[in-house]
């Protein structure tokens, strides 16, 4: 490793790359798996030890844990299945958790058996984590710990150019300075400015990754929704689009159920998906980005 | 400004915890400030004592206290931020939104100024995932920082949204410290205000400001500076301040007197600077009168 190398441009002090992937946990990998595979995500291998699954399509990589024994201090998979870690492409991995570590961030709890790789972490927002991976270009993480499925693509095409576009989070009220100084110092993030927004659903914080490949965006409860059960956590992630009319349509003959009420209606900026298997949802965002 | 502004603090009283949560109740109170040695010294154990706070339905003003955090290195520093996060932890499974950081007396710190903000800076990161604001304070005795000017001049350079400023009238009074500077602290940024005042004109030593801060503190109105803590509550009403204000009344004489006895000097107290601060108090003499 070089000097330079560890000497990265200040507004990307991560040499961050985008997302290599999210995960969800549940105790229900099959109805997950299901529903996944209806949004045009296809399994492709299989963890060697636990029981956790890789779904791929075009460039997105996401892992569905449905592993029973979660490591120290976090909760077992639940039915309902819950967007649980993202994982960062970063130039050097080992750099960028200790650059963490050094800032404030919480060291996660390891858990990798023998012979597999120790995908070094922190933890995010509620029981989530944030994993930073560097091994994305010369061979992948995923071909040292999984096993691929016999007869299955290993590189599913894409369905309708969807990529990665983002990921929502909800926190508390009056919290979005707090979450923007998390993001902003140990990775580089930016706030777009008030009143930039994409989609369908614009209100909350949007903050633009570094590598400009994708966003966050920070959404604090609706007024008047004191009695609504509002926690923070990772809420569900953004699929980009170039041309959302056609993945809506393209899903809709997959079987995939969109809202088609109110301001959240489809059109060719985005489209929400209704909520699957008691919270899940995916939003399609108009985009050109090129993960 | 009322009574749901005020709280009492666990070292003010004696006994188990149950029976100080229950006296401060019972006095009108709706807050409490709890100290580490309430949760890790209950005899049924952490989560009783968790257990008991939560049942009391008192609100936890703050959790007590970190010390000799900032401006150590190496496996110091280390050592520090492992105390740190069991002690967020903590401050976390209470509800408690703000832990008490109190600057450091330690002769193995530096009182280097970036040295001091960037720990400043990873201890609010430490805290802002678990919702919890830092709340730092300038200890009359400490090392470096021991006014608290120097200690808002940390907590503006670190700029971080999970720090705050806390001010002890104490140690305000302890040091001498005026309240002009008062002024140019951000209200938003103070995350605790506590109240407490001594007998004496004056502290001469450091050994004298830790004898009497320990055992000596009274009540506001009860000591020979209380028009100074009324004037600092006035300034800090004026200004803007709506958060907390917290007893901070150590006291060897209150520690071997009934619970309730104490808790209505409490109350005494909050009745007392209400006379003396300009009133923002219809909801004060309400609560009172009920």
């Amino acid at each position: 490793m070089s000097l330079d190398e560890h000497n990265p441009e200040p507004s990307n002090p991560l040499g961050m790359d985008g997302i290599e992937f999210v995960e969800y946990a549940t105790s229900q990998p099959q109805a997950l798996g299901a529903l996944l595979q209806s949004m045009g995500f296809m399994p492709v291998a299989r963890h060697r030890s636990r029981e956790v699954m890789l779904y791929r399509q075009g460039t997105m990589n996401l892992i569905v844990n449905a592993h029973p024994e979660p490591p120290p201090g976090l909760a077992a998979p639940g039915a309902t299945p819950a967007l649980t870690a993202f994982a960062l492409r970063v130039r050097d991995a080992g750099y960028a958790w200790r650059h963490a570590l050094d800032l404030g961030a919480w060291e996660m709890p390891t858990r990798a058996s023998a012979m597999e790789l120790n995908i070094p972490g922190i933890r995010g927002v509620g029981d989530s984590l944030v994993y930073f991976v560097d091994r994305h270009k010369e061979f992948s993480i995923y071909d040292v710990d999984f096993v691929p499925l016999p007869g299955a693509a290993r590189q599913p095409p894409a369905l309708a150019g969807l990529h990665y576009f983002g990921i929502v989070q909800s926190i508390y009220g009056e919290r979005t300075r707090e979450w923007v100084d998390f993001y902003q110092s140990l990775f580089g993030f930016t706030v777009l400015p008030e009143g930039k927004y994409f989609g369908v659903l614009p209100k909350g914080t949007l903050l633009e990754s570094p590598c400009r490949k994708f966003y966050l965006q920070l959404v604090e409860p609706p007024p008047g929704a004191e009695d609504i059960e509002w926690e923070e956590r990772l809420l569900r992630v953004g699929l980009g689009a170039p041309d959302v009319i056609a993945a809506t349509r393209a899903l809709r003959e997959r079987g995939v159920v969109f809202v088609d009420r109110g301001p959240v209606q489809p059109s060719e900026k985005g489209a929400l998906t209704q909520i699957y298997l008691g919270g899940v949802t995916f939003e399609l965002v108009v985009s050109h980005l090129r993960p | 400004m009322n009574l749901d502004h005020f709280g009492m603090d666990t070292i003010t009283l004696a006994g188990p915890l149950e029976a100080k949560l229950r006296a401060v109740r019972a006095a009108g109170f709706t807050q409490i400030m709890l100290s580490a040695r309430d949760i890790a010294g209950h005899p049924q154990g952490e989560a009783a004592a968790i257990a008991a706070v939560r049942e009391s339905g008192l609100r936890v003003t703050g959790f007590q206290v970190l010390r000799d955090f900032e401006g150590l290195s190496g496996h110091l520093h280390a050592y520090k931020v492992d105390i740190a996060k069991a002690m967020l932890r903590m401050c976390h499974a209470l509800d408690a939104r703000v832990l008490l950081v109190c600057s450091s007396t330690s002769k193995h710190a530096t009182g280097e100024t970036d040295a001091l903000v960037r720990d400043l800076r990873k201890l609010a990161t430490l805290a802002l995932p678990l919702n919890i604001r830092i709340a730092y304070e300038a200890l009359s005795w400490g090392r470096h920082v021991n006014e608290y000017p120097h200690a808002w001049r940390l907590v503006e350079a670190a700029d971080h949204p999970s720090l705050g400023l806390a001010l002890d009238a104490f140690h305000l009074l302890a040091t001498g410290t005026g309240l002009e500077a008062l002024e140019d602290v951000a209200p938003d940024k103070i995350a605790l205000v506590q109240l407490a005042d001594f007998m004496w004109q004056e502290t001469r030593s450091p050994e004298e400001r830790i004898e009497t801060a320990r055992h000596l503190r009274v009540f506001p109105g009860e000591g020979a500076h209380s028009a100074e803590v009324a004037e600092l509550v006035r300034r800090l009403d004026h200004a803007g301040y709506r958060g907390d204000y917290s007893f901070e009344v150590f006291n060897d004489d209150y520690l071997q007197l009934p619970l309730a006895v104490v808790a209505e000097r409490a109350h005494r107290s909050v009745r007392w600077l209400a006379g003396h601060v300009a009133r923002r108090s219809l909801p004060l003499r309400r609560t009172l009168a009920n």
